[in-house]
């Protein structure tokens, strides 16, 4: 199991796909602030002064850590980052699961309701964020960081 | 992992959100406006008929003219009221207004899901998903923008009603009123209902 997660070429591909994943999900809500905060507003969790706080920030976040992944510059700050949010993102849907709201989970833009299917995909991201830290992803770097 | 690469990309994403916010033109305000629903005034409701007759046959002669004089008025004043404040947001009803609606033949439209909707809805109601995907809006469009829509879900804490309520006033339909209270009250009243599809 070791020997494939430190293989280069597939630290390579998994790190590419998160990355692809959060610019296309940060790209989205940067497209529609007002959709995000209703998004944010309906899960039920935050005080509302905090709501729009957090609709103007989070999905620059997503977008710069993604962009940053993508081109393999601070490869393990920015999967902690993404691995963190995921893990933000996964309380909060079983959260609403709990609560028995059939909310939109407000994950790239309209259509994706909050259930299992949203935790399982974010679950396995977290994964591979958790095994971007611990192995890094040195290929096709453009900072040359020799040291951690 | 270097702390100081952490903090700086946190902090970089967090300044450019703030200003990207402040010069976009679809920006947000910082704080989130709390969505008040303004209810309609009780009085603006019109007396049907019949009672009007059984009301009037009881008072003696002068107020019968007296009545007869001011009561249209009332009405017309109560209405302009009422047709300004429709130009401002939708506004929402209560039971008893929605029951009149209904009545009069206003379009109800149902924000649930399509399995809630096809458990039970209000008789003659059409299903538009606030969540759901849009081809749902297509029915829009055999709605004429002049058309006294009603638009509701469960009931008091569901707010999908408020949601696509604001969205089709957004979308021109001027005659918007958010039915709150909702499927809840509809039942509880033995109003009439269907099951199944639209």
């Amino acid at each position: 199991m070791k020997k494939v997660f430190s293989n280069q070429y597939f630290l390579l591909i998994i790190r590419i796909i998160i990355a692809m994943v959060f610019i296309y999900a940060g790209a989205e809500k940067i497209s529609d602030p007002k959709g995000f905060s209703q998004s944010i507003y309906n899960y039920r969790i935050l005080p509302i002064e905090t709501i729009n706080i957090l609709a103007i920030t989070l999905p620059w976040l997503e977008l710069i850590s993604g962009i940053l992944l993508l081109f393999g510059i601070s490869v393990k700050e920015n999967a902690a980052i993404i691995g963190t949010l995921l893990l933000v993102f996964i309380i909060a849907v079983a959260l609403s699961m709990i609560r028995g709201l059939d909310i939109d989970c407000g994950c790239f833009g309209k259509g994706n309701m909050v259930g299992w299917r949203k935790i399982g995909e974010n679950s396995l991201m977290l994964i591979i964020c958790v095994v971007l830290m611990a192995f890094d992803s040195r290929i096709i770097l453009l900072n040359d960081r020799k040291t951690d | 992992m270097i702390k100081k690469n952490l903090l700086a990309i946190i902090f970089s994403s967090l300044t450019i959100g703030f200003i990207y916010n402040a010069i976009n033109p679809n920006g947000i305000p910082l704080i989130r406006e709390q969505r008040t629903l303004e209810f309609v005034q009780e009085d603006t409701i019109l007396v049907p008929s019949e009672s009007l007759k059984s009301e009037t046959s009881t008072v003696d002669s002068t107020n019968l003219v007296q009545s007869s004089i001011t009561r249209p008025s009332d009405q017309s004043d109560n209405q302009n009221k009422n047709e300004q404040q429709e130009f401002v947001k939708p506004l929402a009803i209560k039971i008893g207004k929605a029951y009149q609606l209904y009545l009069q033949g206003a379009k109800f439209i149902d924000a649930r899901m399509p399995e809630e909707f096809a458990e039970g809805h209000i008789k003659g109601a059409i299903n538009i998903p606030f969540d759901g995907d849009e081809s749902y809006r297509d029915i829009l469009k055999t709605i004429g923008k002049d058309e006294i829509i009603v638009t509701y879900c469960n009931g008091t804490e569901c707010d999908l009603s408020i949601l696509l309520g604001d969205e089709l006033f957004e979308k021109g339909y001027k005659r918007v009123y958010i039915f709150f209270g909702g499927w809840n009250d509809w039942l509880e009243k033995g109003y009439p209902i269907s099951k199944g599809e639209q």
